[in-house]
């Protein structure tokens, strides 16, 4: 078991692949996000 | 179509676990546009007309409404009877198949609203489109509880948010696209859900690619699995088969639909609530519908995540306790025209809406371990079909009855507050009735729970 836990360590290419993976969904879900709150702020205008 | 086998899909040395969420939010983000498909209700149902309905040509909102409500009913029993294959093909198929239908059915939708043919729109977004939403919705799902067996709360809540999170990205990108293609001769619904079709098919093609299974026998660093069952974590496994004869199938069905039926009912009336209400404008009512929105999708995070602390049950009975308080004091808000707390009551009643959506796939592995978690979580949705449709009519109808014996727009949704409270309370009864499942339901030779 330990050894499976020492080949599943993740590596340097899969940290890129993480930030770019966090990036393709973070991205168009910090757009919606925003552009919501945009409109909500009009609520206690 | 090796690529898409599930022996294909399982991580090689190196792959970093926390790629996994992004994966399932690479569909859910896409397949929760469904919650935004109001935006497009006015320009179909004046899709002749284009500046004003067409009457006695144009479709009517009641018949625009049955498109959502196809795609939910599609959504449930899909899930329940694919959730077997989902569970044998593996995550990777699963996500591919689900990004097919849900494009294929925007692109037939799109059709039927060019050509003005409703029954391909039903056709397409509710059936063949509500069939990549079933299977998407529950494809990542025990692929993530099988890589964070240390929280699989924040796991499952991260992805379902992604279904929460859905409309905030599809609602506007809708409204651009639409006023981009919109002209003197049309209103640009069918332009716009082609090329919808294409960027949310690429989009859940990503998170299909990213997908990955943990090797058998694989645990996170210094994760110890507990050696024997705790109070409502079982470290045994149940079948599908079985799970469907346990009583606590049948209380978590009860439980689910009526905390989605408390909710989903005032979420498709919030705008003309506060309106009605407060006397609020239709642009701060839609601002009020934002807030909600992402409330619904923090909620869903927020709640599930503080599962892995505070337990399944307990997190239930939080949702029922207090959304029956904060239902019941509603009306009172109303009537002390206390626009902040009535606004706040509904931001926490909507968190706790999308929380137990994101907490029972973490409940029904506490109760029946990780081997079938995913094609039972499929059949539960069942739940979802019920409430979707039986959550508006309520709300709906006694609003109308009220109205139509003298009662105040204002004050026309005092009793549907109060039946709220009183099927969250019966919620809550449920809850407190489940206890861990009988042994003799366990699977006698157990596969290895990662």
């Amino acid at each position: 078991m330990d050894r499976l836990e020492e080949q599943m360590r993740p590596s340097d290419s899969s940290t890129t692949m993480l930030v770019l993976a966090w990036l393709w969904v973070g991205i168009p879900l910090a757009w919606g996000v925003a552009v919501t709150i945009q409109n909500a702020l009009k609520l206690f205008e | 179509m090796a690529f898409f086998d599930r022996a294909n899909s399982i991580a090689k040395p190196g792959f970093n676990r926390w790629l996994v969420p992004p994966a399932a939010l690479c569909i859910h983000l896409c397949i929760g546009e469904a919650y935004a498909f109001s935006v497009f209700t006015k320009p179909m149902a004046q899709a002749i007309g284009v500046t004003a309905p067409l009457s006695g040509v144009d479709w009517s909102v009641p018949q625009l409404g049955w498109i959502f409500s196809l795609a939910i009913a599609i959504l449930g029993l899909s899930a329940a009877f694919g959730g077997k294959w989902v569970e044998r093909a593996g995550p990777r198929a699963a996500m591919f198949f689900a990004a097919s239908c849900f494009s294929l059915g925007l692109i037939v939708a799109a059709l039927g609203v060019n050509w003005h043919l409703l029954g391909l729109v039903y056709l397409g977004y509710g059936v063949i489109g509500g069939c990549g939403l079933g299977i998407g919705y529950i494809s990542p799902v025990s692929t993530l509880i099988k890589w964070f067996p240390d929280r699989p709360g924040l796991a499952t809540g991260t992805a379902i948010m992604g279904f929460g999170g859905g409309a905030l990205i599809g609602a506007p990108l809708s409204v651009l696209l639409m006023k981009h293609f919109a002209n003197a001769n049309g209103t640009g619904v069918a332009q716009t859900m082609a090329v919808l079709a294409v960027l949310y098919f690429i989009w859940m093609c990503v998170g299909s690619v990213i997908v990955r299974l943990p090797p058998d026998g694989w645990r996170p660093t210094g994760y110890v699995p507990p050696t024997a069952s705790q109070a409502m974590i079982t470290n045994k496994n149940v079948v599908l088969e079985s799970a469907l004869r346990t009583p606590q199938f049948y209380l978590l069905w009860a439980v689910l639909c009526l905390n989605v039926t408390a909710g989903i009912g005032v979420l498709g009336q919030a705008s003309l609530m506060i309106q009605e209400m407060f006397g609020v404008t239709a642009i701060a009512a839609a601002g009020f519908v934002g807030l909600l929105s992402i409330f619904n999708m923090g909620g869903r995070i927020f709640w599930a995540s503080l599962s892995d602390f505070i337990g399944r049950k307990m997190t239930y009975a939080i949702f029922f306790i207090l959304g029956a308080v904060l239902y019941f004091l509603v009306p009172t808000f109303g009537h002390m025209h206390a626009l902040a707390l009535f606004v706040l009551a509904f931001l926490v009643i909507l968190s706790m809406y999308g929380g137990g959506f994101a907490t029972i796939p973490a409940y029904l592995r506490d109760l029946y371990g990780t081997v079938n978690v995913g094609a039972i979580h499929g059949a539960l949705l069942t739940a979802w079909s019920v409430a979707g449709v039986a959550g508006p009519v309520l709300v709906n109808y006694i609003r109308e009855y009220q109205i139509d014996h003298g009662v105040a727009k204002a004050d026309a949704y005092s009793i549907t507050m109060y039946i709220m409270a009183a099927l969250l309370v019966v919620g809550l009864l449920c809850n407190l009735a489940v206890r861990p499942v009988h042994e003799r339901h366990h699977l006698e030779e157990q596969p290895v729970t990662t």
